[in-house]
Parts: C-alpha cells; structure tokens; sequence
C-alpha cells in the first residue's frame, strides 16, 4: 500500500536530510506508528506521501500511485484517497460540524444526494451524530478531532495519515481517538500515524518505525516506544 | 462541478471585501464608459464623413465688382472662370450664384433665426461659383488655381471647416481612448490585487481544499468567476453611465444639432449594439487577469 524506496531528502534551505535513504513498506489494511524525536523527519515522511513535497532521490509508492513521478493533474487523485488528521484539527471555524465534513466531499464534485447520505453516517461512527449542526468553537477538543476524522474518512480513503493527532489532547480523550482510529483501520484502511506519545504506542502494541535524524533506525511489528532508553 | 458550492464561494467572497469590490467595480465602469464614448466618437466620425463628404463644395467668391455688374456671368472674367472651372479636371458641377440668390439662400438657412437674418444686407454677400468635386478631398487643386486670379475674391473650401471639426472630434476619440486605456490599467491592478486579498483570505478553506483532493481547477474557479462577475457589474454600469450620458448631457447640449442634422444623433441603438462589446471587453480582462494572477503570485 505504501512504498519507500532509497528516499532522501533535503530542503533547500538546510543542509542536512530531513530523511536520509529510507527504505520501508506498509501493508493494506496495517496500522503503523511512526515514531523519533522532534526533527527526526516525521512529518516530511508523510508530506512525501501526500505529494506536499517530493524527494530529492528515490522512489514514493502509494497504492498505485508513482507519487514522486507522477503528473501535477493527477495530484487531486493521489490526495482523494488519502485522509489526513492533524495536530491542529484544521476545522473551517465559520462552517459547522456537517458543513466541515461535507465540504471534503462538495470540493471534489461528489453529487449532493451522495453527500446527504455519507455525511451523518460517518458522523455516527465517529460518535458525533447529535452535534451536526455545532460549530467548532462550541465542542471539546477531542471531538473537534473527531470531525476532523470525519472529514479525512468521509470519503473512504485507502490510507489515513494522521501527523500528532493526540499532541493537543489530554490522555483520556487521547485514548478515545485512538480506539476511533483503531476502528477504521478495522474497515481495512492502512493507517499510518507520526506521535510523540509513550504510552498510547505502548498501549497499542501496533508495528512501530522510528526515525531518528531522517533514518529508520528501528521497525518493531508489535514495538513499544522506547526500548533500552 | 457543483454550481452552487462556487456560486456561494463567489458570493462570499465579493461581500467579504466589499470596499475592494466597490473599487474594481467602479475603475472598470469608468475605463468602459470612456472605452465607449471613444468608440461612439469614431462611429460619429464615420457617419459624419460619409454625410458631408458628398455635400461638400468650394466656394469660388468673386469681387465685388462683379457682384454688382454681371448677374448672369456673361461677362469677363466670370464667364471665362466659369469656363477654367468647367475643365478642370475632377470638377463635377460648376453653379454661379448670384448676389441675389445668395441672399434667398442666407435667408433660408437663417429661417428660424429672422433677428440674424435682418442683420445681413444683400451688399455683403458676394456672387460665387458653387464647385462641386468628383472627390471631395482633392479640393486643394481648386483652392491653389483660383486663389488670387482677376476677379475671384477669395476661394472657401468647407472640407477646412469640416476637418478642423474632425481634427477636434478625433482629439475627444484619442483622449477618451487614452484614458480607458490608464483606467483599465488601473482596473487590472485592482482586480489583481483583489484576487491575492482574496486567496489569503481564503488560504485555510484552499488549504483544506487541495489536501482532500480538490483539483486547481475547483480551487481557482471561485476566485476567477469573483473577478468576472465584478468586471461584467462593472461593463453593466458602464452602460448605465453612457445611457444617463445620453439622455442628460448629450440630448440636453446637442439636441437642437442632433435636431438639425447637422451632428448625426448619437442613438440608443448605437448604445445598444456597443453594450456586448464592452461586456465582452470586461470578461476578456478581467478573466484573463484572474488566471494571469493565479498562476503567477498566488500558490494554492
Ligand atoms: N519546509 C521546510 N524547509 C526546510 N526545512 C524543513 C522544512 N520542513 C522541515 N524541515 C526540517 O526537516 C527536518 C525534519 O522535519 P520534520 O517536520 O519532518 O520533523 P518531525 O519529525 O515532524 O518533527 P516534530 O516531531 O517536531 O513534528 C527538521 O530538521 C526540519 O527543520
Ligand atoms: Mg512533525
């Protein structure tokens, strides 16, 4: 499902690699966590995945997608079958909760009977129906994350990429959105997640990849955070 | 494409920036008025030389010698200028009119003004040949051989009258042309600068847009149809503002030449026929400098 191969890379205006030669691949229907310290090259692995930047050398695979080779016009694909949640919710504070999840789908033409029916159905399943029609200043943090999990499943993606999405939630809540998350890498979507959290990893006893100065320095299939530290 | 996601976005995004809308709006209006006006002066032009050309003659004035004495041009030197008159080459009709007969004719054109018709006395007006041109424009052969001949006063040609009217018709067409054109430099900067307000008011909802897989196409488009709706509001009013024009300027200052013939009416259907091309006029713009725009400074 996704495929690193020999992939470096490094900005422009920084000398050293933000990934440096990583090779890794994940499996349909896996849930990854992606682990290291601050600057490790975390965000720029899954950047890469999205095709938000592209790697100075290597090759990015996800699905069927060559992400690194492939066309600006066929970008739109690659992204609408992947989801993304992250640290800061990234909700439209003017729009309430089932506008925010529609808007994913408004965006990319879906027909408006299609979205009347998705919309409350992936609200229930994220434990939001009820608060449709809230804005994203009246709900808790957790469940602003909610809809932002929404939002990224709505339209069923292959992959959901989630970059920190516990960092601004207190531990229980925290909990509460991994066992979401959990449930939909159980619907078959490979779910690949950047944190800095001990003891959810811990708790979950999921494969770990950690980087550490943008390589992998260890890949656990069911890895803790921090062995021998 | 959903047509009414756009249609909101668009709507939402002009009320926005209500004050920076209002300005695009109002600079296109103006830079179309004046486009329209310099379009209006070149069709006048052109119906006026198609009118006067034809009608156009030189005057032959004779002295006053011959004024008094020869009615009939039988003596000399009338009779032999009428003959020069006759064969040179590209004259169409020769006609001597009389000391009287130009006073019939003054008269007449003075109809409705009787206060100015009694100030002329027949003794004032001298006995001409009226030469007419197989080519209204070549008047110059007539005016260099006859000036200064035994017993011609002086030679008129109205085509100098009527290009000195031209030259001032043409100076209002450069003007109003120049001045659309600075206008609609300024209007283009407008719509520009609009649409990267626009875009940065807009970069969280873009944003969201691009990673859910948006196409460019649908991310742009709200803010292009924004710059078109404000440049056809504006094509609109410019319009509106050439009608109140019409009605409240021209007919008020001009009415009694319009009246007369002797300016050809600018009409409402001429202001009718011209509205599609300033609304082409302000699609073609301001679309172009949307897509210019979003090319080339806004990143979405
Ligand atoms: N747009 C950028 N331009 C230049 N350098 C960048 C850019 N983004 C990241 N970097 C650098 O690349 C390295 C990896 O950054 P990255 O954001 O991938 O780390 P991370 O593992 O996500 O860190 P954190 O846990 O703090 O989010 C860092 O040294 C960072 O300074
Ligand atoms: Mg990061």
């Amino acid at each position: 499902m996704i495929r690193l191969e020999h992939v470096s890379k490094v900005y422009k205006s920084s000398a050293r690699p933000a990934l440096d030669n990583v090779s890794v691949e994940m499996d349909k229907g896996e849930f990854v966590f992606l682990i290291g310290p601050s600057g490790s090259g975390k965000s720029t692995f899954l950047r890469l995945l999205l095709r938000e930047e592209v790697p100075s050398k290597g090759r990015v695979y996800v699905s069927n997608f060559d992400v690194a080779k492939m066309s600006r016009r066929r970008v739109p694909r690659l992204r609408q079958s992947i989801g993304c949640v992250f640290q800061d919710f990234r909700l439209l504070t003017n729009k309430t909760v089932a506008e925010n999840v529609a808007f994913a789908l408004e965006v990319i033409g879906k027909p408006r009977n299609t979205i009347v029916k998705v919309v409350p159905e992936v609200l229930q399943l994220v434990g939001l129906d009820g608060k449709a029609d809230r804005m994203p200043h009246e709900l808790s943090g957790g469940e602003q994350q909610r809809v932002a999990i929404a939002r990224a499943f709505v339209n069923r993606p292959l992959v959901l990429l989630a970059d920190e999405p516990t960092g601004n939630l207190d531990p229980d809540t925290s909990q509460d959105i991994m066992l979401l998350l959990e449930r939909i890498n159980r619907t078959g979507t490979t779910v690949l997640m950047a944190t800095h959290d001990h003891s959810i990893v811990d708790s979950m006893r999921r494969r770990v990849v950690e980087l550490d100065h943008g390589r992998i320095i260890r890949d656990d299939a069911r890895g803790v955070y921090g062995v021998g530290r | 494409m959903r047509t009414s996601f756009v249609f909101s976005e668009v709507v939402t995004g002009l009320r926005r920036n209500v004050t920076m809308t209002i300005a695009m709006i109002l600079t296109t209006a103006i830079s179309l008025f004046l486009l329209g006006v310099g379009l209006l002066v070149v069709n006048m032009v052109g119906k006026m030389q198609d009118d006067y050309l034809g009608k156009l003659e030189v005057a032959v004035m004779l002295t006053n010698d011959i004024s008094v004495n020869d009615k009939d041009c039988t003596q000399q030197p009338c009779s032999s200028l009428r003959s020069q008159l006759e064969t040179t080459s590209g004259v169409e009709t020769v006609v001597y009119e009389n000391r009287d007969k130009g006073y019939e004719r003054f008269k007449k054109v003075f109809e409705s003004q009787p206060e100015l018709a009694k100030l002329a006395r027949p003794e004032a007006i001298p006995a001409m040949f009226r030469v007419k041109l197989e080519d209204a424009q070549r008047s110059d052969v007539i005016v260099q051989a006859f000036t200064g001949k035994a017993g011609v006063k002086k030679v008129d040609d109205q085509r100098e009258d009527l290009d000195r009217l031209f030259g001032f018709l043409n100076g209002v067409r450069d003007a109003a042309l120049a001045l659309a054109l600075l206008q609609a430099f300024a209007a283009l900067m407008l719509i520009s600068n609009t649409i990267q307000v626009s875009a940065f008011t807009r970069r969280t909802e873009v944003g969201i847009m691009r990673l859910v897989g948006a196409t460019r196409w649908y991310t742009q488009l709200p803010f292009l149809i924004e710059a078109v709706v404000a440049g056809v509001i504006g094509a609109v009013a410019s319009i509106g503002l050439l009608v109140v024009t019409k009605l409240f300027l021209l007919n008020r200052v001009l009415g009694e030449l319009f009246a007369a013939n002797i300016i050809p009416e600018v009409s409402m259907v001429e202001i009718l026929f011209l509205s599609p091309i300033l609304v082409g006029v302000a699609i073609a713009i301001s679309a172009l400098t949307g897509y210019v725009t979003l090319r080339l400074y806004v990143r979405l």
